[in-house]
C-alpha cells in the first residue's frame, strides 16, 4: 500500500474543516442552552434553567404537544398509505407501474414552496384553509414518499414462504399479515415511522402555510419567539428539537441506516 | 382477482395523491388566471394580468427572477466545491471513521431549519461569536452584518445544500471500479491525472443528480430568506409567501409558482444538455 501522501492530507483537513463547519451550528446551540451566563462563551458552568423555563412555558408546552400530535398522526396516516402501496408494487406485476411510482414519489419531486402554497391556495378555496385537517394531510403527504421507500427496501427482502407457510395452516389474508408480515417487517416499520415523525417534527415550510391559529406546531413558533426576542430560553427550545431528532436519528440509523433512507 | 388485489391496495396511496398533490397543483395553474379586487378578495376570470405584472416589470425581473437565479447558481457552486472532497475523502474510509463522518453531514438533514437558523444567529449576529472573534484579533473593527443580509442567506443555502451533494456523489464515487484507477496509476499516471481522467467523468452523474436538487432547493427557497434576509433579498419563493399570506393574493401568488417552475425547469434542462456535451466531449478526446 502507498503510504498517505500529501494530498490525502490535504483532502482530510479539507473534510475536518467542512464538518466543522456543518456541526459548529448545532454544538453551540447546545453549549449556549446549558451556559449560566447568557451567550457569554466560553461557558462558566453548567445551568437547566433555560430548559426549565423554555418547558414551563405556556406556549411552548402547547406548540409541542401540536407538534407531537400532528407528527405521530401524519406518520401513522403516511405509513398505512404507503404500506398498502408498497405491498401492491412489490407483490404484484402490473400496467402503468412506472407511473403509480412516480405518483408516490411525486412530492420528493415538488419543491416544498410549491406544494405548500398549492395545498393552501386548494384549501382555502375548498373553505377550510388554515384548518387542522389541512395541515395533517399536509404533513402526511410530504412524508409518504420516504415512508414509501424504506418500506420498499425492507419489503423486498421479505420472503414470501412465511407467508405461504401460514396459508398453508389455514390463516386467512388478514390474520396472515397481522401475524407474520407486520412482524417480520417490523424494522422497517419501526424506521419508517421515525423518520416521517421527524420530518414531521422538524418541518416549517409546510406549517408555516397551513397551520391553523391556536395550533402552532413548535418550529413555527421558536421562529417566531427568535423573531422579537433574542435570549438563552430559544437555545433550550432549539435544543429540545435537536436533541428528539438525535434520538430519531440512532434509532433510524440503527434499524434501516441514515443514508440509504435520506438519499435526496 | 390478482389486479383486484393490487388496485385495491394502491387506490387509498393513489387517491390521496391525486387529490391532495395533483389536483391542488392543477388548482395553482387555474387560479394564476383569476382576478384580485382591491387587493382583497379573488374572482373567477381568465386573464394574464398577474403574468404581465410580473413579467412586464423589470423591478421584479431584475430583483427576483435574476436575483433568485443568481443566488441558486452561487450557492450550488459552492456547495460542490465544499461537497466534492469531502465525498471524496468519506468514499476512501471505512468502520467508525466512516460512520461518525456520515451522521455529521447528515444530521442537518434530520435537525430543522429553525433549529440550524438559531444556531448560525448565535455564530453571526452583531455581538456575536464570529464579530467578537473578528475584532478581537482586530481582523476589523466595526462589527459586520452578517444576519439579515444577503451573506447570511448565501451560508445558509450553502449548508443545507452541501449535505445532498455529498450524497450523490458518494453515490457515484462508489460505483466506480477500483480496478480503473488502479490500472491507471500501474501505467504510470499520476494520482491528479488518475483522478480527472477517471474518477471525474465518472462522478459527473452524481454531480449531475446532486447539483438538480440542490438547485431547485436553493431556487424556491422561502423559509431561508424569510429567516436570515433582509428586504433586498427578495427571492421569488419568498414572494409567493408573502403575497399568499400576508398580502392575501393568491392569483399573483399562483402565477409565481407557474413561472418559477418553468424557470428552473429551463434552467435544468439547460444543465442537462451541457452535461451531457461535457461527459461526452470527455469521451471523444478519450477515443
Amino acid at each position: 500500500m502507498r503510504s498517505p501522501d500529501i494530498g490525502t492530507a490535504a483532502l482530510r483537513l479539507f473534510t475536518y474543516a467542512a464538518m466543522a463547519f456543518l456541526f459548529f451550528p448545532i454544538i453551540i446551540t447546545l453549549i449556549v442552552s446549558v451556559n449560566p451566563r447568557e451567550f457569554i462563551l466560553p461557558p462558566s458552568g453548567f445551568t437547566l434553567d433555560w430548559f426549565k423555563a423554555a418547558w414551563t412555558s405556556e406556549t411552548f408546552v402547547r406548540a409541542m404537544g401540536v407538534s407531537l400530535i400532528l407528527g405521530i398522526v401524519a406518520s401513522l396516516v403516511a405509513n398505512t398509505l404507503a404500506l398498502l402501496a408498497v405491498l401492491a408494487m412489490v407483490r404484484y406485476d402490473f400496467k402503468g407501474k412506472a407511473l403509480i411510482n412516480l405518483l408516490i414519489m411525486s412530492p420528493l419531486l415538488i419543491p416544498t414552496t410549491i406544494f405548500s402554497l398549492a395545498l393552501y391556495v386548494y384549501f382555502v378555496q375548498l373553505g377550510f384553509g388554515g384548518g387542522i385537517p389541512a395541515l395533517v394531510i399536509g404533513h402526511a403527504i410530504h412524508v409518504l414518499p420516504f415512508a414509501a421507500r424504506i418500506l420498499t427496501a425492507s419489503m423486498q427482502n421479505f420472503d414470501t414462504s412465511l407467508e405461504e407457510a401460514a396459508r398453508n395452516v389455514g390463516a386467512g389474508p388478514v390474520r396472515t399479515m397481522l401475524s407474520i408480515t407486520l412482524p417480520v417487517m417490523k424494522t422497517g416499520l419501526i424506521s419508517s415511522f421515525v423518520l416521517c415523525f421527524v420530518l414531521s417534527w422538524n418541518d416549517f415550510p409546510i406549517s408555516v402555510f397551513l397551520a391553523p391559529p391556536g395550533w402552532t406546531p413548535l418550529p413555527v413558533e421558536l421562529f417566531t419567539y427568535i423573531k422579537f426576542q433574542y435570549d438563552a430560553v430559544g437555545a433550550a427550545l432549539a435544543s429540545s428539537l435537536i436533541l428528539i431528532s438525535g434520538i430519531a436519528m440512532v434509532v433510524i440509523d440503527r434499524m434501516a441506516g441514515l443514508r440509504r433512507v435520506l438519499r435526496g | 382477482m390478482k389486479a383486484r388485489n393490487a388496485a385495491l391496495l394502491l387506490a387509498p396511496a393513489a387517491l390521496a395523491l391525486t387529490i391532495f398533490v395533483i389536483l391542488p397543483l392543477m388548482w395553482v395553474v387555474r387560479t394564476s388566471f383569476n382576478h384580485t379586487v382591491d387587493g382583497a378578495y379573488m374572482v373567477s376570470a381568465f386573464t394574464f394580468e398577474n403574468y404581465t405584472r410580473f413579467l412586464g416589470s423589470g423591478w421584479y425581473l431584475v430583483n427576483t427572477l435574476w436575483f433568485s437565479i443568481r443566488v441558486a447558481i452561487l450557492t450550488t457552486a459552492i456547495s460542490v466545491l465544499l461537497g466534492y472532497p469531502v465525498a471524496l475523502y468519506i468514499a476512501g474510509t471505512r468502520g467508525v471513521q466512516r460512520n461518525v463522518l456520515m451522521t455529521m453531514v447528515l444530521s442537518p438533514l434530520l435537525i430543522g431549519l429553525v433549529t440550524l437558523v438559531y444556531g448560525w444567529i448565535v455564530i453571526f449576529r452583531g455581538g456575536g461569536l464570529l464579530n467578537s472573534l473578528m475584532i478581537a484579533l482586530r481582523v476589523y473593527d466595526e462589527p459586520v452584518r452578517y444576519m439579515w443580509d444577503l451573506k447570511g442567506v448565501v451560508i445558509l443555502l450553502v449548508y443545507i445544500g452541501m449535505p445532498y451533494i455529498v450524497l450523490s456523489l458518494l453515490d457515484s464515487i462508489e460505483r466506480i471500479n477500483p480496478s480503473f484507477v488502479e490500472a491507471a496509476r500501474n501505467v504510470g499516471a499520476s494520482r491528479w491525472r488518475a483522478f480527472w481522467s477517471i474518477t471525474f467523468p465518472l462522478t459527473m452523474p452524481g454531480l449531475y443528480a446532486g447539483l438538480v436538487i440542490v438547485f431547485t432547493l436553493n431556487f424556491s427557497a422561502f423559509a431561508v430568506p424569510l429567516m436570515v434576509g433582509a428586504t433586498d433579498t427578495q427571492m421569488i419563493g419568498l414572494v409567493i409567501y408573502r403575497e399568499a399570506l400576508l398580502n392575501n393574493d393568491l392569483p399573483f401568488a399562483s402565477s409565481l409558482s407557474v413561472i418559477m417552475i418553468a424557470a428552473n425547469a429551463t434552467i435544468l434542462l439547460g444543465m442537462s444538455f451541457l452535461f451531457g456535451k461535457l461527459i461526452l466531449n470527455r469521451l471523444e478526446a478519450k477515443r
